[in-house]
């Protein structure tokens, strides 16, 4: 069956200051109709590069996509030329981003923000584009939406500014909606709003979403599957469900039991020690071994292939070779998923 | 706004009077008198000019006077030039002063705006590079050096342009370009920093995510948001160029009010002298306000607030 | 691929030392290394320093350089173009004007490096005195301003409140008034030279100064670390010293470094109108004007006052830049 979207073995790198930091290094995800796809990582893991490069927003110079194909309906986008890529952006993939403060033009009213991209993509009429931007509005609900589209950001709340960042997102009718840690500048019972509405989005226009986060939480609120990047690799793989409940990599167990839980008697937060690798020299093995509990002398030497535990789960573990000891995964994670 | 408006007023009519006071003041503290030109005089004559221009009376009482007077629009009579009203010259000269600084403010702006636009968007290229040595060599040097300079090669050696005069609009060349670098080099510097700073903000990725092409983003995101803050610099801009216009008009001859004020320094000509202070102030003081408050109206985050930094 | 190369040996626990991936990757620097290392990577500032102190230098060194004193007329050499006979295939050197050597046509035998002006005094002496006398100008107005700036602005931002309030509208009145005006209503009740100059510059410069104090000071106050000090019962007068001085010190150094020039223009500017200083002495504003009344006819003699001038205000431009770039905490990586 042939994906929505298919990354490929995606290379980027940033030329800083005569060194090569590889921030993407052989990404391959695929993305369906209408699922939420929750890529999950700490910063620097090369989630939100993956993402921009998704949309061809990788700065050239310092940045550049080394090798790799994103196919989008088949087409390899990294061959379009910048002119072809204006024409997929805001039209057939859409991104909201982390900071809905400083994402909107200060000086421009929203409705014009918001209609932008419909007169670009579709040469809509300015009179036409207004109404629609009323009633994107209204979709992301706005109240007051016909007074509300004359204003400027800043007589908007932090929630309420994501909001007009969803409908500019979602003005031209996206297949795909990209999500850059759409919740983590908000308040947390905002956050929750914007997830459900996000949610109820996808429920009514059948948009696929890519979640870029850090936070398990959102998760396993919204996302159909996972996958889990650490040092600009993917680690693992799978169902929502098989992340949750059976993860096999190390660092995806880390990342559970570092989640607070409301009925663990544990005193402390369980944190993952050390920090992630310096991509200007990525280590030749696991990316993980520095910081891995359970590291063996090859994950130091050789990255591990990416072993197939089920028809969606993946996971590039070398505990998971024959000759590895077995490691029961830590108690930490049991309450993580319920 | 409309409070802070008034309040502006009210503070500028506060700077003015304080100027008024200044100048008069300090033309009491002049050594020498008006008169000391004239060796002829006998001190009887002396005592009844002294008398006749009100001289002798003391100083607060001359001073309400001279209050007075400015306020029903009599700045004196001028001494060197028979008493003739000091307004005449004014406003015979004044527009040709205004002119010049309004041309000057002109061309350096829009070369300022498009020199520093490039610079911002082509940032470390050569193009770059070069626009930012031509803006520090531009906002160092005085505006008389670059005079000087135009005018020997441009009107002695080429005999391109005429090197003194006012009335012919090629008369205006030199003299604006003179005055305009400046203006050019210091928007420029702060019109790049300003795009670099804007082009650098999250919500151009969001233009970016919309599909908007590369020349919209800049034209309609870009330039918009950096321009905002170049109205701030206008106002220590339009200081320079008058304070760059005294010696500029004196260079080339123009018969504004800088050739006014410093023949007037010349011949001690006391009511002159106050009277082109206070024009040249005064122009400062409405500029200031009005920049302040084109400010509020481009700025719609200061608009709705109703304050103001 | 990589399994070829795998064998069961690899297996075994590794003996990695997890602390060592919670080391700081690179020493960490204080503020003020952090910014000197900026400042003496930029190589546009190190080129203006350099240009700087060889022209401080030869203003102070300069006039010795030369057998004649500033006043040495003698109109006998009046208006000779500049010659220095071992450098003299250089045209701009070469002692001719127009073709005509002028030096042969009067039968002088001597060198005059950067020709005489009208009355025959050599201009060699007379640029770096004149240099001398505008940076005497520059640094004295600046110094001043500095400590005024500081103590006014300090004192402003430190107390708030009432003080504040006042000390600001009258700020603000004395920043109504165009610099211009302020400077020469002074020079005109004063009598036109060296200190009425020096006076007038300062009366203006220091409001910069004052104002740049005062936002830092009133920006350091309220942050935390002040707070702490504070809390243990740090005297005012230590908080001052110890931690809002020593945090606006960067701000007040770039201050400095634009103060200066900006003096250097005023001081030419009003010796260009002749407000400023007096024949027989000279500063480079009196030059660039001497010379200037007789520009088309020998050029030579605004060149080196008005090339003096023209290096040292865009050295101490750039290198005000430099110093603001390597204080500003926004490029800090």
């Amino acid at each position: 069956m042939e994906h929505l979207l298919e990354i490929k073995d995606l290379n980027v790198q940033f030329n800083i200051f005569g060194s090569t930091v590889q921030a993407v290094r052989g990404v391959s995800l695929q993305l369906n109709q209408g699922e939420t796809l929750a890529i999950v990582g700490e910063s620097g893991s090369g989630k939100s590069v993956t993402s921009k490069a998704i949309m061809g927003l990788i700065p050239n110079p310092p940045g550049e996509i080394a090798s790799g194909e994103i196919l989008f309906q088949g087409k390899n986008l990294v061959h379009y030329s910048k002119k072809q890529m204006q024409k997929i952006r805001g039209k057939e993939i859409s991104m909201i981003f982390q900071d809905p403060m400083t994402a909107l033009n200060p000086t421009m009213r929203i409705g014009k923000q918001i209609i932008e991209g419909l007169i670009k993509h579709q040469s809509m009429p300015k009179s036409v584009a207004r109404d629609r931007a009323v009633e994107l509005l209204t979709l992301v609900g706005i109240p007051n939406p016909e007074k509300r589209v004359d204003e400027y950001p800043h007589q908007f709340s932090g929630g309420m500014r994501q909001r007009v960042v969803i409908a500019i997102a979602l003005a031209c009718h996206p297949n795909i909606l990209i999500a850059d840690e759409p919740t983590t500048a908000l308040d947390v019972t905002i956050q929750a709003q914007i997830l459900d509405l996000l949610k109820e989005l996808q429920r009514k226009r059948h948009t696929s979403i890519i979640l870029i986060t850090h936070d398990l939480g959102v998760v396993a609120n919204i996302a159909d599957r996972v996958a889990v990047m650490y040092g600009g690799k993917i680690v693992e793989t799978g169902t929502l469900d098989e992340i949750f409940y059976q993860p096999k990599h190390p660092y995806t167990w880390g990342l559970l039991s570092s989640m607070p839980k409301l009925h663990s008697k544990a005193k402390k937060l369980q944190a993952i020690p050390g920090s992630p690798p310096d991509l200007s020299d990525p280590p030749q093995g696991c990316p993980f071994a520095p910081r891995c509990p359970y590291a063996m002398k090859v994950c130091q030497e050789h990255m591990p292939d990416q072993a197939v535990l089920s028809d969606t789960q993946r996971t590039a573990c070398w505990l998971l070779d024959d000759r590895a000891p077995k490691v029961e995964p830590p108690e930490t994670i049991r309450a993580g998923g319920e | 706004m409309a409070y802070y408006i008034l309040k502006r007023i009210g503070y500028m009519l506060l700077t003015f009077f304080i100027v008024i006071t200044l100048t008069f003041l300090s033309m009491k503290l002049l050594p020498g008198t008006p008169f000391k030109q004239q060796n002829r005089l006998t001190p009887e004559q002396l005592n009844q000019l002294m008398h006749y221009y009100g001289l002798d009376q003391p100083v607060p009482v001359q001073y309400v006077r001279y209050l007075w007077n400015f306020i029903h629009g009599d700045l004196g009579g001028s001494f060197q030039y028979g008493m003739q009203p000091v307004t005449d010259f004014l406003w015979q000269r004044f527009p040709v002063s205004l002119q010049l600084g309004i041309e000057a403010m002109i061309v350096g702006t829009i070369f300022g705006i498009l020199f520093g636009v490039i610079a911002g968007m082509y940032r470390s290229t050569t193009l770059d590079w070069g626009t930012m040595a031509f803006s520090v060599v531009g906002f160092s040097i005085p505006s008389f050096i670059f005079a000087a300079i135009l005018q020997y090669v441009f009107g002695v050696q080429l005999r391109l342009f005429p090197v003194a005069g006012w009335n012919d609009p090629w008369n205006h060349v030199l003299p604006v370009i003179s005055l305009a670098i400046g203006v050019t080099a210091e928007v420029a510097r702060f019109m790049r920093t300003e795009m670099v700073e804007v082009l650098s903000q999250d919500y151009i990725v969001t233009a970016e995510a919309k599909g908007l092409a590369s020349s919209a983003i800049v034209m309609k995101h870009g330039i918009r948001n950096a321009l905002i803050p170049i109205v701030t610099v206008l106002g220590p801009l339009t200081a320079a160029v008058v304070t760059g216009s005294l010696v500029i008009e004196n260079i080339f001859t123009i018969p504004g009010i800088g050739t006014q004020f410093v023949e007037s320094v010349v011949t001690n000509d006391y009511p002159m002298i106050m009277a082109t202070t206070e024009v040249y102030a005064g122009l400062y003081i409405v500029t200031i306000f009005i920049v302040d408050i084109l400010y509020g109206v481009i700025d719609p985050r200061i608009r709705v607030s109703g304050g103001g930094k | 691929m990589a399994d070829i190369k795998v064998t069961g040996d690899l297996f075994v626990p590794s003996d990695i030392d997890h602390t060592l991936s919670e080391k700081i990757a690179r020493k960490s620097t204080s503020v003020w290394k952090d910014a000197m290392r900026r400042f003496v990577q930029n190589k546009g500032a190190m080129v203006s320093m350099v240009i700087i102190a060889i022209i401080v230098v030869m203003a102070m060194i300069g006039s010795v350089l030369s057998p004649y004193d500033i006043d040495d007329q003698d109109l006998t050499r009046s208006n000779l173009p500049p010659k220095i006979s071992t450098l003299s295939w250089i045209p701009l050197f070469d002692g001719k004007e127009n073709g005509v050597d002028t030096y042969q046509q009067r039968g002088i035998t001597k060198d005059f490096w950067f020709g005489t002006d009208s009355f025959g005094r050599d201009l060699w002496t007379r640029t770096w005195q004149g240099t001398r006398i505008s940076l005497i100008i520059a640094l004295v107005a600046t110094l001043v301003d500095v400590f005024i700036g500081v103590v006014y602005g300090g004192i402003s931002g430190y107390f708030g409140g009432a003080v504040d309030t006042v000390m600001q509208r009258i700020l603000e009145i004395i920043a109504g008034i165009p610099n211009l005006v302020w400077i020469i209503l002074l020079i005109l009740v004063m009598k036109p030279g060296l200190l009425a100059i020096t006076i007038a510059i300062l009366a203006t410069s220091w409001l910069t100064m004052a104002r740049i104090v005062r936002g830092q000071v009133l920006k350091l106050k309220d942050q935390e670390f002040v707070l702490a000090s504070r809390t243990l019962g740090s005297s005012g007068g230590r908080i001052i010293v110890r931690h809002l001085l020593p945090n606006s010190l960067g701000m007040i150094i770039v201050n400095t470094m634009f103060s200066i020039p900006t003096a250097i223009f005023f001081e030419a500017l009003l010796s260009f109108i002749g407000l400023g200083i007096r024949q027989p002495e000279a500063s480079l504003g009196s030059l660039i004007n001497a010379g200037y009344e007789i520009l088309q006819i020998h050029p030579y003699q605004t060149l080196y006052p008005g090339l003096v001038i023209s290096l040292l205000l865009i050295c101490f431009n750039i290198m005000g830049d430099g110093l603001r770039d390597a204080f500003d905490p926004k490029l800090r990586r």
